[in-house]
């Protein structure tokens, strides 16, 4: 039972002159409380496979289900309401509102689909002592660390119960210790809750925290890992294996 | 690609995104040509023989110049800041500075000098309209013709060239501070602005409120309250504007901020969209535009606050007129009114003939007063019962009439009450039994007090118990001409032109038309510097939002991307644009309400509808820019994901 399932899906950028096929027909599921780690040299088409799997950018063929809905034929206002409800998403760039405290940045998802104030606090105190970031809800973003920053986007992410989570690059822009932390929280979110994440990364450490890892070339599925029972270091080891043979260039 | 097209490519783009800087440019053009354009006007002799018109606008065209130059030189900083991204590319691909500025002047040269031609065009077209709208306000006649002045044409093409090579001096100055570098400080800028309330600011907050609501406490005192001379005055007058200004200063340093804080901590973090656009946004902002916001808010105070009080002198010239002359027509010499007369009898107009004979004394009123006035006599003009119509006193009674709004305000008076008329030897004790707002004395003879009016019996007393002191020099007799038909009011007023009558004589008619040429063309300046500003300022405030929309432009792009759709994230701006032009509207149109009711019994006898007109008109042209930000917005949010 696939949780995400995209069909056939393909994006061309460009006008009939100029065209450039990004992604080409890519067949995807991602099944509940999976960890989907997406990797690929610069240009494959990562970023722009997130953008249509989260409903931010439109394909231009094929579908996408998320819990068995398709939303590739909705509206704007329709989407709008979709993500609200089934989705979380981590950025690079943390993208926190800098005039929102850390608190007031996590509830923003709750507020929208208007969940009574009660529950909203239980949810954010749960949420954000698991993620270690509970003693700063009354800091503005621009009083805390990088990490920091980005556990409270992953909190953002996770404060309303998503059907699935997009992270882009969520360790990009942090250094080795506040990323392996972040991997550590987003896993153990990922099996103590079931919860379902979409990662996309170029970085094979954080793609080892990944219990699946799908590679990607010129638009299309190249190859995929199972980490299986296989311990960290070895799934680690893969990838590195399959990122060389992978390659940036055409050989 | 050369040069020549990358100006051209650079305007085309600027003009869209710039439009409204262009409208401000053509706009401020138009009105200086047309306002300078009155001043060379022949027609406008007439108006400036009577009122020393051209002084008057030559003097405002001045203040004009500084508004629209202050303007300006602000609008062009805060473009060049938009560009500096731009010019630090062209740096990088390896253009001088000194290229650099010539693309920027010629560009600006193409757009500055293309929108004065337009703007002279619509002064011009525009200076009889401005023209007929004077002439319509003063009650002048005369027939206004499209006329053209080359001197107003050269005045305005120094004034605004002048204008262009500051603009220009400013752009050299700033590319010149600029380096490749700032292509990417603008990003980083932004994040600093963010930082915990502290305990100063909740003080500043505090004393920012504090500090108005003292100064329209004192406001509110000045002329009611202890009687002040005119040094206390000038204090009071200079503590009551340090007060308000720091205070407005303050207010938006550190109230906004203190009190939209209240209302956050009161959500404990759970914010609604509207909330988080409007409320978190503004808090910052507001903060880092105090002083313009100061500014903006004190002249525009000021402007509604003159044009409320000219306007209400204007409204009111007519009931003014009643007040301070009794009758249609006043004379204090029996000759003179007599040659008047004879003529009106030879046109055949029928009229009414009222003669009092005043007597001046001094009148002992503190019972019936507040102990406000420390003077123990007042003195005071007195008319016998049989010399007014519809009033028949018993001895003993006094009536006070021409309490007039003015007066009402510097001394309050019971409505009834003991007083004590004083003669050069004796004393005759009284019961005031009312006051009226009607006159029977010009204020000629009553230098704008009262008039007790008392029965004939005591009058004849007190005339035998004259203090010849107080006389001397007081006119002792008052001849009244009523005309029966309030029609022909206008054609008795021609023969009283006609004639040349010596002094002292009064018409109501003379007096009105006065009033509304002398405070019409103060009302006009005023609208039309009050006009400029508030466009100007709205312009300035529509630019800011301008720059704030694409500062937060990632944080729509977060909120989108969260589920809020466009239609939420445009409620929200909505509610921000709110309180982001409505709070400077409010705190000034607050403060001009308490400029004017301060002391608005000098200048007129109605203060609600005048000053609500105003008001209502100022408000509106000022929403215009709200809704035009809102608008900008709405751009904004749509290119956010």
């Amino acid at each position: 039972m696939w949780i995400l399932e995209a069909k056939k899906i393909s994006k061309v950028y460009g006008n009939k002159l100029n065209k450039q096929e990004v992604l080409k027909g890519i067949d995807l599921g991602v099944g509940k409380g999976e960890f989907v780690g997406i990797m690929g040299p610069s240009g494959s088409g990562k970023t722009t496979l997130l953008n249509v799997l989260s409903s931010i950018d439109r394909v231009s063929q094929g579908s996408i289900e998320i819990e068995g809905k398709e939303f590739t034929g909705m509206k704007e206002k329709q989407l709008a309401e979709f993500r609200k409800h089934h989705l979380g998403f981590i950025f690079q760039e943390y993208n926190l509102l800098d005039t929102l405290t850390v608190k007031e940045n996590v509830l923003l998802p709750l507020s929208i689909t208007s969940v009574p104030k009660q529950e909203a606090h239980r949810k954010f105190e749960q949420i954000a002592r698991e993620l270690g970031i509970y003693e700063l809800k009354d800091k503005y973003p621009s009083e805390i660390s990088g990490g920091q920053k980005q556990r409270t986007s992953a909190a953002r992410a996770f404060v309303h119960d998503p059907s699935i989570i997009f992270a882009d690059e969520p360790t990009g822009a942090l250094d080795s210790k506040s990323a392996s932390d972040l991997l550590g929280k987003l896993s153990e979110m990922n099996i103590k809750h079931q919860a379902t994440i979409v990662m996309v990364t170029h970085d094979p450490v954080a793609a080892s925290y990944c219990s699946r890892v799908i590679f990607i070339r010129d638009g299309q599925i190249y190859t995929q890992l199972n980490k299986g029972d296989e311990s960290r270091q070895s799934f680690f080891n893969d990838i590195i294996k399959t990122q060389g043979v992978l390659g940036g260039v055409q050989q | 690609m050369s040069l020549r097209y990358i100006i051209f490519r650079n305007l085309r783009k600027n003009l869209k995104s710039y439009y409204l800087y262009v409208f401000a440019l053509i706009f401020s053009v138009a009105l200086y040509f047309s306002f300078v354009t009155l001043q060379y006007d022949p027609s406008m002799d007439e108006v400036a023989a009577s009122t020393k018109g051209a002084a008057a606008i030559g003097t405002s065209s001045v203040l004009l110049i500084a508004i629209v130059g202050i303007f300006l030189l602000y609008a062009n900083t805060i473009f060049i800041k938009r560009r500096s991204k731009e010019i630090g590319l062209f740096q990088l691909v390896g253009l001088t500075k000194g290229r650099i500025f010539g693309i920027l002047s010629a560009e600006n040269c193409i757009l500055y000098f293309g929108s004065m031609a337009v703007g002279v065009l619509i002064g011009f077209l525009g200076s009889k309209l401005v023209l007929m709208i004077l002439f319509k306000i003063l009650g002048v006649d005369a027939m206004t013709k499209l006329y053209f002045s080359p001197m107003a044409l050269v005045q305005t093409l120094i004034v605004f060239a002048v204008l262009y090579l500051l603009i220009m001096l400013m752009n050299y100055a700033f590319i010149k501070a600029q380096s490749i570098l700032s292509l990417f400080r603008v990003t980083a800028k932004a994040e600093q602005q963010v930082q915990k309330m502290s305990i100063a600011q909740i003080i500043i907050g505090i004393l920012g409120i504090v500090l108005i609501v003292f100064g329209y406490v004192l406001s509110a005192r000045m002329f009611s309250g202890e009687a002040l001379d005119m040094q206390q005055l000038m204090y009071m007058m200079m503590l009551i504007l340090f007060s308000v200004i720091l205070g407005t200063y303050l207010f938006y340093k550190g109230s906004v901020s203190f009190l939209f804080n209240l209302i956050r901590k009161s959500k404990n973090g759970y914010l609604t969209i509207h909330e988080v656009l409007s409320l978190s946004s503004i808090m910052f902002r507001m903060k880092s535009n105090a002083l313009l916001l100061t500014i903006i808010t004190t002249v525009s105070a000021l402007a509604i606050g003159m044009l409320s009080l000219s306007y209400i002198s204007y409204y009111s010239a007519e009931a003014q007129a009643k007040e301070s002359l009794p009758e249609d027509f006043s004379f204090a010499q029996a000759s003179v009114k007599n040659r008047f007369v004879a003529e009106l009898e030879e046109k055949q107009i029928p009229y009414e003939e009222k003669h009092r004979q005043p007597i001046y004394i001094e009148l002992d009123a503190r019972e019936v007063m507040d102990d406000s006035l420390t003077e123990e006599l007042l003195f005071s003009s007195v008319v016998s019962d049989n010399m007014v119509d519809d009033i028949d006193l018993e001895p003993g009674e006094v009536v006070f009439m021409g309490y007039g709004s003015a007066i009402k305000q510097m001394i309050s008076i019971q409505e009834k009450g003991p007083i004590v008329l004083h003669g050069s030897k004796q004393t005759i004790d009284q019961q005031l039994i009312g006051t009226t707002k009607q006159g029977v004395l010009p204020v000629y003879y009553t230098k704008g007090m009262p008039v007790a009016v008392v029965d004939e019996t005591v009058y004849q007393q007190l005339q035998k118990d004259l203090d010849p002191e107080l006389q001397e020099g007081e006119p002792t007799d008052y001849y009244g001409v009523h005309i029966v038909d309030g029609k022909q009011a206008e054609e008795a007023y021609g023969v009283f032109k006609e004639q040349q009558l010596t002094a002292p004589s009064f018409s109501q008619i003379e007096f009105r038309n006065n009033q509304r040429t002398n405070m019409g063309l103060i009302m006009f300046i005023v609208g039309f510097l009050g006009l400029t500003f508030l466009i100007t300022s709205g312009c300035i405030l529509y630019f800011k939002q301008m720059n704030e929309s694409e500062e937060e432009k990632p944080s729509y792009t977060i909120l989108r991307k969260l589920g809020f759709t466009q239609g939420n994230l445009l409620h929200g701006i909505q509610l921000k644009q709110v309180f982001n032009f409505g709070i400077p509207l409010v705190v000034g149109l607050s403060h001009s309400y308490f400029a004017v009711k301060s002391g608005w019994f000098f200048f007129g006898t109605e203060l609600v509808t005048p000053t609500v007109i105003v008001m209502i008109l100022y408000t509106l042209l000022y929403s215009i820019f709200g809704l035009l930000s809102v608008w900008y917005y709405r751009r904004v949010i749509k290119e956010a994901l």
